[in-house]
Parts: C-alpha cells; sequence; structure tokens
C-alpha cells in the first residue's frame, strides 16, 4: 500500500528533484554566461598589450630605450625610433607587438622603466588574419576594439 | 589445438594518439590477444618542441616561461624547480617572505593539479559527475593565481632570486577560504567516488607496481608513495623552507590504481594542512633577494631536483658563465614514469589500460618536452 | 669550475675497489661527483647498487662540448633511499665512441637512453632498442650537439612528411 502511494505520488522522483534544485540554487552557480556577462578579470591579469599615453599631454609615455625588446624572449617587440635633434631625445615612431608569438610572461613590462608598456585586461585577441595579430602603435594606444555582439 | 578462423589471433592495435583517455597524444601500440593486453609500446614524441634547446638560447630570465610549458597543469611547481635551480647555480636563496608565499602557490597548485587529474581519471573510468566538481574547485585555485601573478594557467610567477609580485591585498583570505572550500569538497568526491562498488572493481588490483619495481622503473611521486615507500623530497630533501611546516607523507600498501587514487585525495588535505600553515606566518620584509640584473652564473654545474606534483621534477643545469645556460637538463616526471606502463599494462584488459595511463598522471607536454 | 674534493667513507670505499677507474672525486656547491672512465661506468653502477644502497637512478643525460677532445660528459644521477644522498657520475666520452648500457643494471635507463642517443647521437651498447624516441626515425640530425643551431632543423624531413616549404 505504502509502495502504491510512493509511486503514486512520485516520491522518489520528487527527492531525487529536490538534489538537483539544490545545486541549481543562483548562488552555486559557476558558470559564467560569456559573452552575455563579462567574466571579472584580476587587476594584474596580463592580457593584450597597451602603449600608455600621458593623460596631460597626449603624448606616448614610451622613450624607445628598447629595453622590452631585448627582454622578449620571442623578440616579438620592434621599436622604431628615430634620433630628435632639437631635443637630443629619442623619439618613438613606431612599435610592433607581434601578439601571434606572444605568451603574455609580463616580462616586457617588467622591464619598461617608464610604464609605459603594460599587459591590460583586454583578453579577447582573436583575429581573422595573421595580420590582425601584429600590433602596430596605433592598436596599441588605442586599445583593441573587439567586436561588440548584442544579445 | 586446431582452429577455426574465428579462434581469437593477437591483433595489434593503436590506441591514440587522438584518443580520448589517452590524455594528450600519446600512442600506445597495444597487442592483444583478445580483450587481454600481451604487450604495449609507447610512442611519444608528437608535443616535442625542444625546450632543452631553446633553454640554450635564452636568457635565464627568458627562459623562465618555457618551463611553464611543460607540464602546464602544475606550471608553479615547474617555475619553482628551475628557479631553485638557477638560485643554486648562483649561490642565492630566496627571501623567507618570498619563499613562504612560493610553498603557498606551488600546494594550491598540486590540489589544481591533483584535481585536474580526478576530474579526468574519473572520466575514463565513467564517472563523468566528478569532472564537473573537480573543474569548478579548480577554478578557485586558478583565480587566486590569476589575482596573485595574472595569468591562470601558465603563470610565470616566479622570477629568479624570488618574486616579481608583492601578494594582493586579500590574499591570505582567499587562499583561507579556498583551504576551508576544499575539506568538504574533498570530503564530497570521496563520498562519490572512494566507495563507488564500480569505482572499486574497476581500480583495485589493477596495475600493481611494488616498491621494488617503483625503484627500478626510477617511478616517484604518488605512484611510489602508494607502493608503500614513504618518500617525498619536500621532506628527504627539504627546499624552499618545507622543513618548516608539518605534514605527513601518505602512503598506499598495493601500489594498485586504487592507492594511488587514494594517495592523491590524502595528498590533497596535506597541502591544505600546508598552506594553513604557510598562509598563518607568511614573514614580512623583501620579495627579493639580492640577485644582479643580468644573471651570470660562474661556470659550474647543479642538479636540484622537488617534488612536482607528478613526481621528482629535475633541472640540470650547466652554465659555462655566460648569461645563457649552456645546457638545461630537464628531468621529467612523467616522462619516467610513463615507462612503467608496460610492466603494469601486461596481462590485464584494455579497459584497464585506460584506467592505468589515467592513474600514471601525464602531462604531454612534459614527456615530449 | 672551482671545484672542492669529496671526501668521506663512500669515496673511499669506491677508491678502492675501482682505483685508477675513477681519476676524480668532486664536490661542487654541496653537490658531490665523481669522474669515472667510460668502460667502467656499468661496475661502478652496479657496485653503488649492490653495496651502497644507490637503488634509483634519477637520470641519464649529456652535455655536449664540441671544443674538447673528449666531445661528451654522460651524467648519471643516482640516489639512495637508505643514505638519503644523491650523487653523480660523470664520464667523458669521444664521439663516435660506444657505452655500455645502464639498462643492465637499471630497467628505468632505457628511455633515458634512447633520449640521449635521439638528442646527441650518443650509441649506447647493448640497449634492447637503440632508436629515436621523442623525434621521428627518420631525422637526420642530432638537434642537442652545439653544431646544430636553434633553426637548424631537418628541413628535407618537413618537406617530405608535412607538405610545407619550412617549418620555421
Amino acid at each position: 500500500m505504502r509502495k502504491l502511494l510512493r509511486t503514486i505520488f512520485l516520491v522518489d522522483l520528487v527527492q531525487g528533484l529536490m538534489v538537483t534544485f539544490r545545486t541549481q540554487n543562483p548562488k552555486n552557480i559557476v558558470t559564467e554566461q560569456y559573452p552575455a556577462q563579462r567574466p571579472k578579470i584580476a587587476e594584474r591579469y596580463r592580457g593584450a598589450p597597451r602603449l600608455n599615453i600621458n593623460p596631460e599631454n597626449g603624448q606616448t609615455l614610451c622613450i624607445a630605450c628598447d629595453l622590452c625588446a631585448l627582454a622578449c624572449p620571442e623578440n616579438l617587440i620592434v621599436v622604431g625610433w628615430e634620433r630628435n635633434p632639437e631635443t637630443k631625445r629619442k623619439d618613438l615612431i613606431n612599435f610592433t607587438y607581434d601578439t601571434s608569438r606572444c605568451m603574455f610572461c609580463g616580462l616586457c613590462e617588467d622591464a619598461c622603466p617608464v610604464d609605459a608598456l603594460e599587459l591590460t585586461q583586454d583578453f579577447e585577441l582573436a583575429s581573422y588574419s595573421r595580420e590582425g595579430a601584429i600590433f602596430d602603435r596605433q592598436i596599441l594606444e588605442e586599445g583593441i576594439k573587439p567586436t561588440k555582439y548584442k544579445f | 589445438m586446431a582452429g577455426t578462423f574465428l579462434d581469437s589471433t593477437e591483433l595489434v592495435l593503436n590506441m591514440g594518439p587522438q584518443h580520448p583517455s589517452t590524455h594528450g597524444v600519446l600512442r600506445v601500440i597495444v597487442k592483444l590477444d583478445g580483450e587481454r593486453v600481451l604487450g604495449t609500446e609507447s610512442v611519444i614524441g608528437y608535443l616535442h618542441r625542444g625546450v632543452e634547446k631553446i633553454a640554450e638560447n635564452r636568457t635565464y630570465t627568458m627562459f623562465a616561461p618555457y618551463v611553464d610549458r611543460m607540464d602546464y597543469v602544475a606550471a608553479i611547481s615547474n617555475g619553482l624547480g628551475y628557479c631553485l635551480a638557477v638560485e643554486k647555480l648562483l649561490n642565492a636563496e630566496a627571501t623567507p617572505r618570498a619563499q613562504a608565499v612560493r610553498v603557498i602557490l606551488t600546494e594550491l597548485n598540486r590540489i589544481a593539479s591533483h584535481l585536474l587529474w580526478l576530474g579526468t581519471h574519473a572520466l575514463d573510468i565513467g564517472a563523468i559527475t566528478p569532472l564537473f566538481y573537480c573543474m569548478r574547485e579548480r577554478e578557485y585555485a586558478l583565480n587566486i593565481f590569476e589575482k596573485y601573478c595574472g595569468a591562470r594557467l601558465t603563470t610565470h610567477a616566479f622570477r629568479i632570486g624570488g618574486l616579481q609580485y608583492e601578494t594582493y591585498e586579500g590574499f591570505e583570505k582567499d587562499t583561507n577560504d579556498f583551504c576551508d572550500m576544499m575539506l568538504p569538497k574533498i570530503d564530497e568526491y570521496e563520498e562519490l567516488l572512494t566507495g563507488n562498488r564500480i569505482w572499486r572493481e574497476r581500480m583495485i588490483g589493477v596495475g600493481i607496481l611494488n616498491t621494488e619495481d617503483c625503484k627500478a622503473y626510477g617511478v616517484t611521486g604518488p605512484m611510489l608513495r602508494a607502493a608503500g615507500c614513504a618518500w617525498d623530497i619536500r621532506k628527504a630533501l627539504p627546499y624552499s623552507g618545507y622543513e618548516k611546516y608539518e605534514f605527513d607523507i601518505p602512503t598506499g600498501q598495493n601500489g594498485d590504481t586504487y592507492d594511488r587514487y587514494m594517495v592523491r585525495m590524502q595528498e590533497m588535505r596535506q597541502s591544505v594542512r600546508i598552506v594553513r600553515q604557510a598562509v598563518a606566518d607568511i614573514p614580512a620584509g623583501p620579495i627579493m633577494a639580492k640577485v644582479p640584473k643580468v644573471l651570470k652564473p660562474p661556470v659550474g654545474e647543479a642538479y636540484v631536483s622537488i617534488e612536482a606534483p607528478k613526481g621528482e621534477l629535475g633541472y640540470y643545469i650547466v652554465s659555462d658563465g655566460s648569461t645563457q645556460p649552456y645546457r638545461c637538463r630537464v628531468r621529467p616526471p612523467s616522462f619516467v614514469n610513463l615507462q612503467s606502463l608496460d610492466k603494469m599494462a601486461r596481462g590485464s584488459l584494455v579497459a584497464d589500460l585506460v584506467a592505468i595511463i589515467g592513474t600514471i598522471d601525464i602531462v604531454l607536454g612534459e614527456v615530449d618536452r | 669550475m672551482v671545484t672542492a674534493p669529496w671526501e668521506g667513507e663512500l669515496p673511499s670505499a669506491l677508491a678502492a675497489e675501482f682505483s685508477d677507474q675513477i681519476p676524480a672525486f668532486l664536490s661542487y656547491l654541496g653537490q658531490n661527483f665523481l669522474v669515472a672512465k667510460p668502460a667502467s661506468v656499468i661496475p661502478i653502477l652496479q657496485s653503488l647498487k649492490d653495496n651502497h644502497g644507490f637503488d634509483y637512478l634519477v637520470d641519464i643525460t649529456a652535455v655536449h662540448w664540441p671544443k674538447r677532445d673528449e666531445q661528451f660528459d654522460i651524467i648519471y644521477v643516482l640516489y639512495s633511499f637508505r643514505r638519503n644522498e644523491r650523487i653523480r657520475i660523470k664520464v667523458l666520452l669521444k664521439d663516435g665512441e660506444q657505452i655500455a648500457t645502464a639498462t643492465t643494471v637499471h630497467i628505468t635507463a632505457d628511455w633515458l637512453e634512447r633520449e640521449v642517443y635521439d638528442m646527441f647521437g650518443i650509441e649506447f651498447d647493448g640497449h634492447p632498442n637503440m632508436r629515436r624516441i621523442l623525434l621521428p626515425d627518420e631525422w637526420s640530425t642530432f638537434p642537442l650537439r652545439k653544431e646544430n643551431g636553434i633553426l637548424n632543423m631537418d628541413q628535407k624531413w618537413v618537406q617530405e612528411n608535412l607538405g610545407i616549404e619550412s617549418g620555421q
């Protein structure tokens, strides 16, 4: 009789589903709904490189000292510079950073004496071509602009 | 015995390199008599990148990120071993604070590595649930790495002479929370697996390797401890301040797959214990020892090894006095442990072979380097 | 390398047993090693295993010194569980010269010697399976020899087997 009632009222099923629903408590959900929900990126995350510009006058902080290029294990940084005859200082002409070979070890930002080169929290580095992974000075200063999709 | 063509004959079968239970690109050529394994031969090298050659062409500092890519699930252990080896050559030692932080991160990494092993190994044997649970908990450890050094998998967390990054605000709390969370979770996995009849049937008595065989094959790590030999480099030849922490060496008796599972579960608990002790007492002070900017170790050679999650991970570095290592040999635990596969698998069933490959806990990035 | 002599009970016992076969007992940074002659390396390994408890062969590796007369150093790293001690044996070997395999003493030497052969082209006499292990069987060069630069790969093999112009 009891067994019959249990079968009719689906007690076992309810008990089983209780376990399921308990784990479905929203505070237990760990899966992130990327890209609808942006992941939390740590402050120190080493992602896409950026060349910082001085916020006061809009000029680059880079002094073209070439230390990042020397520190890079993969030799993927090329710093183009020119000696300014007036100030006798090096002026940055171009800066290429090949992210297709980069392993984001952070040695270049460690080496930078003026904190101009920085690995930022941007992580969406996919591109449609190999050339797209090579960042020039403009992309490095403005930051990468991945396509934003709506949901 | 005269037979028809239906009689079982020996069959040579390729398992891998693209097989989900070989944990990467391992190819095992198996000779079978029906379901019975007569012998195996491992074909490795699909992931060979020539790390040792790269080392000879990079400076000591530059090579540090590459070692993370060998055993990529335990990148921090790799980095620690390399840093200790170069520090030995330089005759320098990391500061007490750096050592404590190194121990914390390495032990967290050991837990993360064992979690990944448990998840994938259980998946091989047919238990799918633990994989998701293990991945979920591993995520918390990886989050700590991300907050500490900015990368999750191939961390490049340590530098030669100490640390690059100071601990972040809330590091102690995060780590303690992780420890508090981890112990009940390990119990949860054990609830799912340890007493599970299928799990026990599949594992007990499978892939036995006794202490003598372990020593003959050079097998180290949890596999050696499961055979009953309580040997752990952290205790035998302590490095990076491990002598200060109290922990036990879990051992098994039979040296079978089940014992290895139990040893790894116990090891996670011991790691939590070490992390707790280390976090409670991180000494203040500088994080970087006084090492020159350009590293030029004097002419010489040193072999330094650490207890990686998989076994003894050794670095033999020869310096010729220049900025680049003259020779950097890595003694990978997975490579040497994998050699015992043939010994363990002979006479077992094909399904057991999957369990045995899983139980060695190989990472092909390290086997092939 | 500024080495100190390695003194103690073990080196004197070995010196008594092998006399002129072990020219030097040295120590560097607290790590002890001995230099042995190629012919006697297997008896030394056997004696260390049987009489002194060095039952775990940790590693076999080699170093290439192209300018030297004996071009190769072969290094055996040994550990004793009983004594909790690690030592190294260094053997100086000429190019093309063979050395006896250690698989007769330690089974683990099998793959380690294959790797040394694969990377340096040093052949181990009596090894059961002296083939390449990490690189493909048809590969022509020995990559860790110093004359092979980092960009020097077997282009012929790459072109034939991968169908691409260059691996770089």
